[in-house]
């Protein structure tokens, strides 16, 4: 029987007099694939920066394994073992790519889950960087992460979370500004993270490969939860149709 | 005399780099440029002379004592002062140098001017080098600068507390995602710049007079070569700090001595009008790649 491992509770956070998240409380159960949808300015990526210690809640409660992590520092929620991605793409540039897996292959966490023992970085930083779809004997892991195209980039995002050893996973729009086919190849890279127990928060654009992963689909517009539930009966909804194309419902 | 000009050329580019050092290590760690570091330079000085005089410590543990309460000083000022305006670049100029100008003037509204505040020299000796003499303070200081700056080297590559100043100079964001507590590192790297300076001055001082101006001089200078050499570039110090020494001997020898400070000023300039980020600076292609 699994357990929620994420409760959220009245979490809401305004800047100024706008309010970027608003009252939103939901439970992610262990090993379960969330997606968070809505249009831009629905207040997807407050709620992740929420979530990850990076913005204090104005209220609320964020409980991690019954922990409030909320309004706890960066840094603390990650070595809890929650980690995430940026939208911008964040990679220490002027490291080499697999040298960008080593740091968090030597983070405290790591520490902490390996006695200290780490073994040989290097080789874990090159498998690491295969998994997520880097040619392995090839140039790419050793060239700067300043000259590495978008397409690749992306993928050390997600790596450095699998590098983390988190339990929960946040990925904040991996899959924008990826070509069709680099969305594809990841497709089976995030499937595979489930079946090792992880749990995993998705904020997207990209519906139509968001749906084939996620478990549920969680509806975000102006700061608050309009919809919750499986992904094809969650875009049937009016509300939500509503929210993203507008419909007529609205006026009436 | 050109043998003379190659040597004193080479001892005042490495005071350069020393000076220069601290400045770069803290703002290239934790983006922080620290306005007050002049004043913390001659604060060490007045410090150990005050040990040295006062307490009659001796001159090693004077030493030791001053750097350690200068860093320990500059820990403090990141947490109660820096770690408020944190993000906020002019308000960290305006802090740091609003501190610095307040410890510099109490300096002088003290009375702490004249001939008497010097520090003795390290070695009292002098050797030939060729044909040209150089004194022992000058020789140590080449020693403790070359120490300094391979010290910094092992410590960013091979220490956990390292690597972590390297996350956070790359990306903080990033390095808070990885477990890393950047503030904790920014108030070690805060420090640890501060400690750089503070011992530099005491290998420095001993040179001259500690003098309140001088704390002026010293931010001037370490500005001038982090910039040319690139902010954050330990690489860029190096050179900066050898390029601008050469030149100031130089124009000291063939010119006038008077014109030494015009050159790091110069320097500066040129360097601005051509190439902003400096000759080693990534800032800049990486704000032109985002």
């Amino acid at each position: 029987m699994s357990q929620a491992i994420l409760q959220v509770e009245d979490l809401s956070k305004s800047f100024g007099g706008v309010k970027a998240v608003s009252g939103v409380s939901f439970e992610l159960m262990e090993n379960q694939v969330l997606g968070v949808i809505g249009p831009n300015g629905a207040g997807k990526t407050t709620l992740i920066n929420l979530l990850t210690g990076f913005v204090r809640p104005d209220r609320g409660k964020v409980l991690f394994r019954g922990q409030n992590i909320a309004g706890m520092k960066p840094y603390k929620v990650a070595n809890l073992g929650v980690a995430r991605t940026f939208q911008m793409v964040k990679p220490f540039y002027q490291l080499p790519a697999f040298k960008n897996l080593v740091l968090p292959l030597k983070s405290p966490r790591a520490k902490q889950l390996t006695g200290g023992r780490y073994g040989d970085r290097d080789a874990v930083a090159k498998d690491l960087l295969e998994e997520v779809g880097f040619e392995r004997d090839s140039w790419v892991i050793f060239k700067q992460a300043s000259v590495l195209p978008h397409g690749y980039l992306k993928r050390l995002e997600l790596a450095r979370c699998i590098a983390m050893a988190a339990d929960l996973v946040v990925l904040d729009e991996l899959f924008s500004g990826l070509s069709l086919a680099e969305v594809a190849s990841l497709v089976p890279v995030i499937d595979k993270l489930r079946v090792q127990g992880k749990t995993i928060i998705m904020v997207e654009h990209r519906l139509r490969e968001l749906f084939r992963i996620a478990d549920r689909v969680m509806v975000m517009n102006f700061g608050q939860k309009i919809a919750e539930g499986k992904p094809r009966e969650v875009m049937e909804m009016p509300a939500v149709r509503g929210a993203y194309l507008g419909s007529e419902e609205e006026g009436a | 005399m050109l043998e003379g000009v190659l040597i004193y050329g080479f001892i005042n580019s490495v005071l350069l780099v020393l000076v220069a050092m601290g400045f770069n290590l803290t703002f290239g760690i934790s983006g922080v440029a620290n306005f007050a570091y002049g004043a913390l330079y001659i604060m060490a000085g007045f410090l150990c002379w005050g040990l040295l005089n006062s307490l009659g410590l001796p001159y090693w543990l004077a030493v030791a004592v001053s750097v350690a309460a200068i860093a320990l000083l500059a820990g403090l000022l990141f947490r109660f002062v820096l770690l408020r305006v944190r993000g906020l670049v002019i308000s960290e100029v305006i802090a740091t140098f609003g501190v610095g100008l307040a410890i510099l003037e109490l300096f002088r509204y003290w009375g702490f001017i004249g001939f008497e505040y010097t520090l003795p020299v390290w070695l009292d000796a002098s050797f030939d080098i060729g044909e040209t003499v150089v004194d022992g303070q000058r020789l140590i200081m080449v020693a403790v600068g070359a120490g300094l700056t391979l010290f910094l080297w092992f410590f960013t590559r091979h220490s956990r507390i390292g690597r972590a100043f390297r996350g956070i100079a790359q990306d903080e964001r990033t390095a808070l995602t990885l477990g890393i507590n950047a503030d904790l590192t920014a108030a070690f790297a805060v420090a640890f710049g501060a400690g750089y300076a503070a011992m530099a001055a005491l290998v420095i001082l001993p040179l001259g007079t500690i003098a309140v101006n001088e704390g002026y001089n010293v931010l001037v200078n370490a500005l001038a070569v982090c910039i040319v050499g690139g902010l954050g570039s330990t690489m860029g110090v190096i050179v900066a700090g050898f390029l601008i020494g050469y030149a100031q001997i130089f124009t000291a020898t063939y010119g006038e001595t008077h014109w030494m400070m015009i050159v790091s000023l110069a320097a500066l300039l040129v360097i601005l009008l051509v190439k902003p980020s400096g000759l080693f600076g990534k800032q800049k292609e990486l704000e032109e790649r985002i």
